[in-house]
């Protein structure tokens, strides 16, 4: 079995069942934790509503807040949108799906998805400098939170180099690619990455929790 | 009767001393760290988990925290103020604990100490920080759990400590019981203004504080001005006439426990439909949100601020109110637990608007306000003293900036801290109390 084999076959099985056994196992077993129920009486009668409501509008700061946030707002959406615009719109990545769930979607031209995948890549460097020297980010930053950036930009800079034939040859770049997006799926639901299920239920959470005391959050 | 000068100072000079007045509360350090761990696992829910496990270390918490803003200290990043906690969760807590244990360390004596400042002087649980969060986290009350396990360690402030357990133990706060209370009431009444007092039955039972009865009677004046204008079936307690609740304040959960059911208990015994808190936030977020929490059930009355009474009652046509503007112009200040954790954003509004004021809002209002610095107890700890002076700037600049003749606030926490910092600052802005400017201009 060569590299590329294992990261094609039993990597890639292995890794997506310790991603979705992993995120199952901390998702539901924060939901079988105590559940408090407030008692308190709610000035909104539609608490669902808020928390749905949450959902969307914290996907922008409030128009006041926006001066103060906006570096790590903008940025934010940047890197999550070429990330996802890399994955999703590469022809060879779409063929990839295809393969796996049985049907697929219009790319682009690959030589136009490294322009997102370049920007994300050069954000997600400025992120990780900005950890290093930004006084707050540097106090605030764990080991997860560079784990996660390094990984990250793993799968990033090796998608690239397999790309453009850099490095070592086409087969072994392209399983280092593989291997590096499955350390990914690993890494996801042991680390601050599985934010990417948690935002929606603590967003939700907020919404309610404030809607109850009639503020919009 | 007006507040006066010499009246702040002698408060001020009392708060000064109070740390000599707080009895130890020494343990050994392996104790303080049992009793902190002990909060967390009783305390932590489904919800305060969805807090621990959704950060992002993303530090725009930190951006809009006026004491970071005020001081660019790293150390006042909002989500740092809770990192014992969530160090703990994700050891001890996290459905991945076996895993995270390899790596994250246990906390100690030191970690609860270092927090003490955070959560207690650098912190006022306003909760702006819970506005920005892109994840949605409750970091406000993630704080307080903090402040909670501080408290169950024996480590609240020595000032915020002196005054929890006098209330604990004498139902006084700052020397002010039923006979100062009593007082008060009789120098009211020889000026014409009737407070009933313990009244077997009625439909609301009308509360007070300590800082009112000590600084802000003009407050309780107005309170009783205006129940006696609508024709109120009112009541005050003499034996549970304040609403302050530093239990809450300082962490301590079985005092504010206490306090709570103290008020619940009055409420229920004169068989009131409505319990009326003064001008305080953190008494109203007690009473209204935690309250019932306390008892296990909902009480059979509503709590409201009177802030929030007011507005209502001019809304609805049966308080009417002179229209006093004449160009004058107001700006108001939302106190962060009436308008933040309160809801309480037109209430007040409806009462200035029909008075005809010009209300000039600052650029962060409602539920964005900035807080001035006073709230969660934090006027009492003097080291904390020169850090909230530099994060009260930030707000006094706002109040500037609107250009407004007065500045008008519904909070008699951040009142006193609007009028004590602003004098330290040469800041010489008039500040007025929403009940006091309602109660001086009722119509006939």
């Amino acid at each position: 079995m060569t590299l590329l084999d294992f990261a094609r076959g039993p990597g890639l099985q292995w890794s997506l069942i310790i991603m979705i056994v992993g995120l199952c196992w901390r998702v539901i077993g924060v939901f079988l934790g105590r559940w408090r129920k407030d008692l308190s009486r709610p000035r909104s009668d539609d608490l669902v509503q808020g928390g749905l409501r949450a959902i969307i509008t914290r996907s922008a700061p409030a128009p006041e807040l926006e001066k103060n946030i906006r570096f790590q707002h903008y940025t934010g959406y940047i890197w999550h949108i070429g990330f996802f615009m890399t994955v999703l719109l590469y022809e060879p990545h779409i063929a990839f799906f295809k393969s796996i769930l049985g049907f697929g979607w219009p790319g682009l031209p690959s030589h136009l998805v490294v322009i997102p995948a370049a920007i994300t890549l050069a954000v997600l460097v400025m992120l990780m400098i900005r950890r290093m020297t930004h006084s707050v980010m540097r106090m605030i930053t764990r080991t997860d939170d560079y784990l996660s950036l390094i990984i990250i930009i793993s799968t990033l800079v090796t998608g690239l180099m397999a790309y453009a034939h850099m490095g070592p040859r086409y087969e072994t770049m392209l399983a280092l690619h593989f291997i590096s997006v499955e350390l990914l799926f690993i890494w996801i639901p042991f680390s601050k990455l599985a934010h990417m299920f948690f935002w929606l239920l603590s967003r939700y959470r907020i919404g309610t929790f404030f809607e109850r005391k009639g503020v919009k959050a | 009767m007006n507040v006066t000068s010499t009246a702040i100072d002698q408060l001020q000079e009392e708060l000064g001393a109070l740390a000599a007045r707080a009895k130890p509360t020494d343990m050994p350090d392996e104790e303080r760290v049992a009793r902190a761990k002990h909060v967390f696992v009783k305390r932590i829910s489904m919800g305060l988990a969805m807090n621990l496990e959704s950060c992002i270390d993303c530090g725009m918490c930190a951006e809009v925290c006026h004491f970071y803003m005020a001081t660019r200290d790293p150390r006042f990043a909002p989500v740092r103020k809770f990192e014992p906690v969530r160090r703990f969760y994700r050891r001890e807590l996290t459905p991945l604990r076996w895993f995270n244990r390899l790596f994250v360390k246990d906390i100690n004596v030191d970690d609860l100490k270092e927090s003490q400042e955070l959560v207690y002087d650098a912190c006022t649980a306003c909760g702006r920080c819970d506005m920005v969060c892109p994840m949605g986290i409750g970091i406000s009350e993630t704080v307080h759990l903090m402040r909670e396990s501080l408290a169950a360690a024996g480590l609240i402030p020595e000032e915020l400590r002196a005054v929890d357990q006098e209330q604990r133990e004498k139902g006084t706060v700052l020397g002010v019981g039923p006979d100062q209370f009593r007082k008060v009431v009789q120098e009211l009444a020889a000026e014409g203004i009737a407070i009933p007092v313990d009244k077997e039955q009625a439909d609301i039972l009308v509360l007070s504080s300590a800082l009112n009865i000590r600084l802000f009677r003009q407050s309780v004046a107005g309170t009783a001005k205006i129940m006696n204008k609508l024709g109120a079936d009112w009541t005050m307690s003499s034996r549970c006439f304040d609403a302050s609740n530093f239990g809450y304040l300082s962490g301590d959960y079985p005092a504010e426990k206490t306090v709570t059911l103290r008020i619940i208990d009055a409420a229920k015994a004169c068989g009131a439909s409505r319990v009326i808190v003064p001008e305080c936030g953190h008494a109203y977020v007690a009473l209204r949100w935690h309250g019932a929490n306390m008892l296990g059930e909902r009480p059979p009355f509503r709590t409201m601020a009177i802030s929030e009474f007011i507005g209502r009652e001019i809304e609805a046509g049966r308080l009417r109110v002179k229209e006093i503007g004449n160009g004058k112009s107001v700006t108001f200040h939302d106190s962060c637990r009436l308008v933040r954790h309160g809801g309480l954003l037109t209430e007040p509004r409806i009462a200035l608007r029909a008075l005809g004021l010009d209300l000039k809002e600052m650029e962060s209002r409602g539920r964005t306000a900035i807080c001035c610095g006073g709230g969660e107890g934090s006027n009492y700890i003097s080291k904390a003293e020169p850090l909230r002076q530099r994060a009260f700037e930030i707000k006094m600049r706002e109040v500037d900036d609107t250009s407004a003749d007065s500045l008008v606030t519904s909070c008699d926490s951040c009142r006193y801290n609007f009028m004590t910092k602003g004098a330290k600052a040469n800041w010489n802005h008039p500040v007025e109390s929403l009940v006091e400017l309602v109660a001086n201009n009722l119509a006939d």
